[in-house]
C-alpha cells in the first residue's frame, strides 16, 4: 500500500510514496535519480550503498525506505560544495585510491560519518570502518593513505 | 632516454567523476519506456526441462511478457558454438536462465517470477572434469559433435570433452632419459569469482526500424555487435553497442556472458528498451566464473639441475558451456612452462564440460593455475638435489636465445626474469628469518613466473586522434577502462608523443560501437602495450600531417622540418616557424584561402606475427612475455592456523614504467586477489553441483585487515618491441606467483606441502595435528 515518508536528503526536504517494499537504496536512486550511491551486493556485505543517515553510516541496501521518515540522509551527490571537492574525496584522489570507482563513494560516505563524529578517530577505527568495505581493485594500500590524509586535511 | 610525462604520477582523469559518485555504470542508465527483467534459474544443476507453465506469472501485475527458451533455435559463441541464450530442453548448470519475466519494474518482475512452474527430470551431475571425462559419464551435450566451431578446436563427439590441445617440443621419451630426477604432483586450482564490485548486466533495446542496440557492463563492445549481428541476421552496422563506466572487471566481463540472454529477452519487447541487472548470486553464479584447474605435472632435471623434461595433464571443468573457457585451457597448456626452458615437453590440456558455470577468464587467464604447480615443483626438486632453489631457477631461466615450449625464440628485448628473481630475493631473503617462538611459526617462499597475452589473429586496439583547433587533441579508442587506468596511460603516451602537456589530452569516456575505433576486447594485459602502440603510432602520424601542411606554408620540404609541440619549425633556422594551432585545420593564408588536411588520424595494432597453432601445438602464440618473481614472508599462529602475509615482493619486468602511482596499484591489486585465492576464496559446489556460498558473506574475500603489514614492489626496464616507450603488459602478472610462493612458504615454515588451494587454517591444523603425530 501506498505511504508517505518525508526526509532531508542532502539539505532538501523531500516527500516520498512508497509501495511500502523498498530499500533507502532504491529510493535514492530510483525515485530521487542519486544514482552515485551503489548496489553491490544486497545483503550488507560490500558497503557501496553506504550512506549517512543523521550522521550515522548506514546500509541503504538494506535499510527499509519507511525507516527514513524524519531522518537527514547525506549520500555522496551532497558531499562537494559545487566543484569544490570535500577534503576527503580530494584525499582520497589524490593518495590514488580509486580505480574503477564503484566502492569508492561507500567508502567516502564512511569516512565522512566517522570523521564528522570523531575527527580524532585513532587508526584503529578507522581501519575498523573500512573493514566495512570491499574493493576488488587496490588491494587497500591507497586507500588506508587516502583515509589517514583525508583525516588530516579535516583537521586543517 | 628523458621522458617529459612518461614515468610521472600523472592524475587520472576519471577520478573526480567516481569520487563524486557522477561515473555512470549500466544500473545508473535509465531510458525512456524502460523495463526491467528478472530471470529464472534452474532448481537443478543438470536436468531435462519437461514443462514451464508461466500462465500464472503472466496474470501478475506488471508483467509485460514472460519469455522460455521453448523453441528457441538460437545457438551462439565465438569459438565452439554451444551456448544457447536461454535453456531450451535441458539445463547444464545452476545459474543457467530458464525463463524471464519482463516488468514494468524490478519488484513486479521478481515478484512475478516466483509464479513460474518448472518441471523437470533430474540428470547425473559432475563437478569436476575426472569424472566427467569418465567412460559411462552420461553427456552433457548430447550433440557436441556437431557444434560449428573454429578450425583446430572443438568437441570430441560422443565425449564430455570440449577440446583437447596437444603441445609438443623435442622428443620427450629422451628428455625422460636424461633425467636423472624426477618430481610429480597433482595440483588444485580451484573455483573461483573475479567478483568485482559492479554485477554484471545489460540493456536491450529492439528497435522497430529492424536495429538493435545494446549497454553492457562488458569490456568487449565489438564481440557483442559482431554476436548480435550474427544471431539476428543483421548488418554487423545495424548493432549499436555502448560500454558505460565500469565498476572493475578482473576477465569476467569479456567475451559474451549475459549479453545474449538479455537480447533475447529484449526480442520479445521490440521498441521498449529492457534492462538486467545480476544480483550477486547471479553475478557469482550465472555470468563466468574461474579457474577450476587440475593440473598433474612431472618434471625431470639433471644432478646439476639442467631441466630436461616436462609433462603436463590439464584437468579444466569448463562448465556447461565450453566457449569461454576454450582459450584459457590452452592459455594454460602452454604456460606451464612458467619462465623456464624445457629442451623436452608434453602438454595435454583437456577442456571439459561440468555442471558449474561456465569457465571464463579470471585475471591471469590459465597462468596462476598452472604455474601454481611449477613452481612448487621447482621448489621440491631443488630440495631433491639439495640445491639452492635459486640457482636451480637460474640456471634455467628463458631469456634470450632460449626457446618456449611454443617454439618462440626469445630475445633480449623479451625481459629478464633473473633480475626480477634477484630483486625479489634482496627484498625477502637476506637477513635470517625469525626463529619460530611461543605463538608464531615463520616462513619465506618464492616463486618465478611468465605470461603472454594469448591473444588472437585480430586482436587489434584501434585509435582515432584529432588536434583541436587551439592545440588540445581528442583521443577515442575501443578500449574498456575497468580502473586500470588506461586513460591516464593514454594521456601520458601522446603527451609524450606530441610534446604536450597531457592534461591537453582529452581521453574518451565510454565506448560505443558506432563512433569508437575497433577494438577486439581489452583482455590479457594488452591496453598499455598495444593500445598505448596505437596512442602512439597515430600521435606520430598527427604530427607528419602537421609538417605536411607546414612545408606548404613555410614552402619547404617535410624533411626540413621539425615539430616541438607549439610550432612547426625549419631546422636550419628555428624562428622561421608556424604555430601547430594555424596548422590542425590546414593553413590559411591571408586572403583566406586554405591549404592542408584537417589533423585527424587513425592508428591500430596487433600482436605482430600472431599465428595459430601448428600440428606440434606449437606457434607464435606468446608473441610478448612479461617475466616476475614473487617472494613472501608470512607468519603461522600456532593456536589457530591462521596464515598471516607479513610482506609480500613482486618485480616484474615490464619494459617501461609510463605511471609509477597506477601501476603499483595495480600490482597491489592483483597480489591481493591471489591472496585471497590462496587463503580464502573458494566456489564451493556440493555434487548436485548446487554452490554453498554465493554471496560476500561466505565468498569471503580480503578485506582491508587482510592486506600485508609492507609491500615492496619494483621494475626492471628492459624496453619490449611492440608497446609506447618499451612498456609491456603488467595488469594480470601481479596474481601469478602468490599462490606458489606461499605454499613454498609454508613449507618452510612447517614442512608440510599443499598442492591445493586455498590453504584455510583448519588445513592448517590439521596438518601440524598429523605432524605431530608422526
Amino acid at each position: 500500500m501506498a505511504e508517505k515518508i518525508t526526509c532531508t536528503v542532502n539539505g532538501v526536504k523531500r516527500t516520498l510514496e512508497l509501495d511500502g517494499w523498498e530499500k533507502l537504496l532504491d529510493v535514492l536512486r530510483e525515485k530521487l535519480d542519486l544514482t552515485g550511491t551503489k548496489r553491490g551486493c544486497d545483503d550488507r556485505t560490500c558497503g557501496a550503498c553506504t550512506v549517512v543517515v543523521d550522521g550515522e553510516a548506514v546500509h541503504s541496501c538494506t535499510f527499509p525506505a519507511r525507516k527514513a521518515d524524519g531522518k537527514t540522509i547525506i549520500t555522496i551527490e551532497g558531499l562537494s560544495r559545487g566543484k569544490e571537492l570535500h577534503p576527503i574525496q580530494r584525499a582520497l584522489i589524490e593518495a590514488g585510491a580509486v580505480q574503477c570507482g564503484f566502492c569508492t563513494p561507500g567508502i567516502v560516505m564512511e569516512l565522512y560519518a566517522l570523521y564528522t563524529r570523531n575527527p580524532e578517530a585513532p587508526e584503529a577505527e578507522i581501519m575498523d570502518a573500512l573493514e566495512r568495505h570491499l574493493c576488488r581493485c587496490t588491494g587497500y594500500e591507497a586507500i588506508r593513505e587516502g583515509a589517514l590524509l583525508a583525516q588530516k586535511y579535516m583537521r586543517k | 632516454m628523458d621522458f617529459k610525462y612518461v614515468g610521472k604520477d600523472i592524475p587520472r582523469p576519471d577520478a573526480v567523476k567516481k569520487t563524486t559518485g557522477k561515473s555512470i555504470f549500466l544500473d545508473d542508465i535509465k531510458l525512456p519506456g524502460m523495463l526491467h527483467a528478472a530471470i529464472l534459474r534452474p532448481a537443478y544443476a543438470h536436468a531435462r526441462i519437461l514443462s514451464i507453465d508461466t500462465s500464472e506469472a503472466e496474470a501478475c501485475e506488471g508483467v509485460v511478457k514472460v519469455v522460455t527458451g521453448q523453441g528457441c533455435t538460437i545457438q551462439h559463441g565465438e569459438n565452439i558454438r554451444d551456448l544457447t541464450p536461454m535453456a531450451v530442453d535441458k539445463v547444464r548448470y545452476i545459474g543457467e536462465p530458464v525463463a524471464a519475466v519482463i516488468a514494468e519494474n524490478l519488484y513486479q518482475a521478481k515478484q512475478a517470477l516466483k509464479k513460474i512452474q518448472v518441471e523437470y527430470e533430474p540428470l547425473p551431475v559432475y563437478v569436476n572434469a575426472l569424472d566427467a571425462m569418465k567412460e559411462d559419464a552420461c553427456l552433457i551435450h548430447e550433440n557436441s559433435g556437431d557444434y560449428w566451431h573454429l578450425p583446430g578446436v572443438g568437441p570430441v563427439g560422443g565425449t564430455n570433452i570440449a577440446n583437447h590441445y596437444h603441445l609438443r617440443k623435442g622428443d620427450i621419451e629422451k628428455g625422460w632419459q636424461e633425467a636423472e630426477v624426477t618430481v610429480e604432483g597433482e595440483f588444485v586450482y580451484p573455483f573461483g569469482s573475479s567478483a568485482a564490485l559492479e554485477p554484471h548486466g545489460a540493456i536491450g533495446w529492439f528497435h522497430e526500424d529492424d536495429t538493435i542496440e545494446m549497454w553492457s557492463s562488458s569490456i568487449c563492445p565489438f564481440v557483442i555487435r559482431e554476436d548480435i549481428a550474427h544471431t539476428y541476421h543483421l548488418p554487423v552496422s545495424d548493432v549499436r553497442v555502448h560500454i558505460p563506466e565500469l565498476g572493475g572487471c578482473f576477465g569476467y566481463k569479456s567475451d559474451i556472458t549475459c549479453e545474449q540472454t538479455v537480447a533475447y529477452i529484449a526480442s520479445f519487447v521490440p521498441g521498449r528498451p529492457v534492462k538486467w541487472v545480476a544480483s550477486r548470486k547471479e553475478d557469482f553464479l550465472s555470468t563466468l566464473i574461474g579457474h577450476g584447474f587440475v593440473t598433474r605435472l612431472k618434471l625431470g632435471a639433471t644432478k646439476e639441475g639442467k631441466l630436461t623434461a616436462l609433462e603436463s595433464n590439464i584437468y579444466h571443468a569448463t562448465g556447461g558451456y565450453s566457449d569461454t573457457g576454450l582459450h584459457i585451457c590452452i592459455a594454460g597448456g602452454h604456460n606451464v612452462a612458467g619462465a623456464y626452458e624445457f629442451p623436452n615437453s608434453d602438454q595435454h590440456a583437456y577442456l571439459v564440460y561440468t555442471n558449474t558455470p561456465p569457465i571464463g577468464a579470471y585475471r591471469g587467464y590459465g597462468h596462476q593455475e598452472v604455474q601454481l604447480g611449477l613452481e612448487r615443483l621447482m621448489d621440491i626438486l631443488a630440495r631433491k638435489l639439495d640445491m639452492d632453489p635459486f640457482k636451480l631457477r637460474e640456471i634455467n631461466y628463458l631469456g634470450a636465445g632460449k626457446v618456449t615450449v611454443l617454439g618462440e625464440r626469445l630475445n633480449e628485448k623479451h625481459g629478464n626474469v633473473s633480475q626480477c628473481a634477484e630483486r625479489v630475493r634482496e627484498a625477502i631473503f637476506t637477513g635470517k628469518k625469525p626463529d619460530e617462538d611461543e605463538n608464531y611459526y615463520y616462513g619465506r617462499g618464492f616463486s618465478a613466473l611468465m605470461k603472454t597475452p594469448k591473444g588472437a589473429p585480430f586482436s587489434s586496439k584501434g585509435c582515432y586522434l584529432k588536434f583541436n583547433c587551439d592545440g588540445s587533441v581528442c583521443v577515442n579508442m575501443g578500449g574498456a577502462e575497468v580502473g586500470q587506468g588506461l586513460r591516464t596511460v593514454v594521456q601520458q603516451v601522446v603527451g609524450e608523443t606530441l610534446k604536450i602537456d597531457p592534461s591537453r589530452v582529452s581521453v574518451y569516456t565510454e565506448i560505443d560501437t558506432q563512433f569508437s575505433p575497433w577494438e577486439w576486447q581489452t583482455i590479457g594485459s594488452m591496453f598499455t602495450m598495444q593500445g598505448g602502440r596505437s596512442a602512439w603510432k597515430a600521435s606520430l602520424r598527427a604530427i607528419e600531417m602537421l609538417k605536411q601542411t607546414a612545408s606548404q606554408a613555410l614552402r619547404c620540404d617535410i624533411d626540413m622540418l621539425d615539430y616541438d609541440g607549439e610550432f612547426v619549425f625549419l631546422k636550419s633556422d628555428p624562428t622561421v616557424r608556424v604555430e601547430v594551432t594555424r596548422l590542425c585545420r590546414g593553413y590559411m593564408y591571408e586572403n583566406g584561402m586554405t591549404v592542408g588536411e584537417v589533423v585527424q588520424t587513425t592508428a591500430d595494432t596487433r600482436l605482430p606475427r600472431y599465428s595459430n597453432p601448428d600440428e606440434n601445438g606449437q606457434g607464435t602464440m606468446g608473441v610478448t612475455h612479461t617475466f616476475g618473481a614473487q617472494g613472501c614472508e608470512i607468519r603461522i599462529c600456532k593456536k589457530t592456523g591462521n596464515i598471516r602475509v607479513d610482506h609480500i615482493a613482486s618485480a616484474f619486468d615490464v619494459g617501461r614504467v609510463i605511471n609509477p602511482k597506477q601501476i603499483r596499484g595495480q600490482v597491489l591489486g592483483g597480489v591481493m586477489m591471489a591472496l585471497g585465492a590462496t587463503l580464502c576464496e573458494k566456489l564451493r559446489f556440493d555434487e548436485n553441483g548446487r554452490c554453498a556460498n554465493p554471496h560476500f558473506g561466505k565468498y569471503r574475500f580480503p578485506t582491508i585487515k587482510d592486506a600485508p603489514l609492507k609491500q615492496t614492489v619494483e621494475f626492471v626496464e628492459t624496453p619490449g618491441e611492440i608497446g609506447p616507450f618499451g612498456a609491456r603488459g603488467i595488469g594480470e602478472h601481479p596474481v601469478i606467483g602468490v599462490a606458489p610462493a606461499i605454499l613454498n612458504a609454508i613449507h618452510d615454515a612447517i614442512g608440510v606441502e599443499f598442492y591445493e588451494i586455498p590453504v584455510m587454517p583448519e588445513q592448517i591444523l590439521e596438518a601440524l595435528a598429523a605432524k605431530q603425530q608422526k
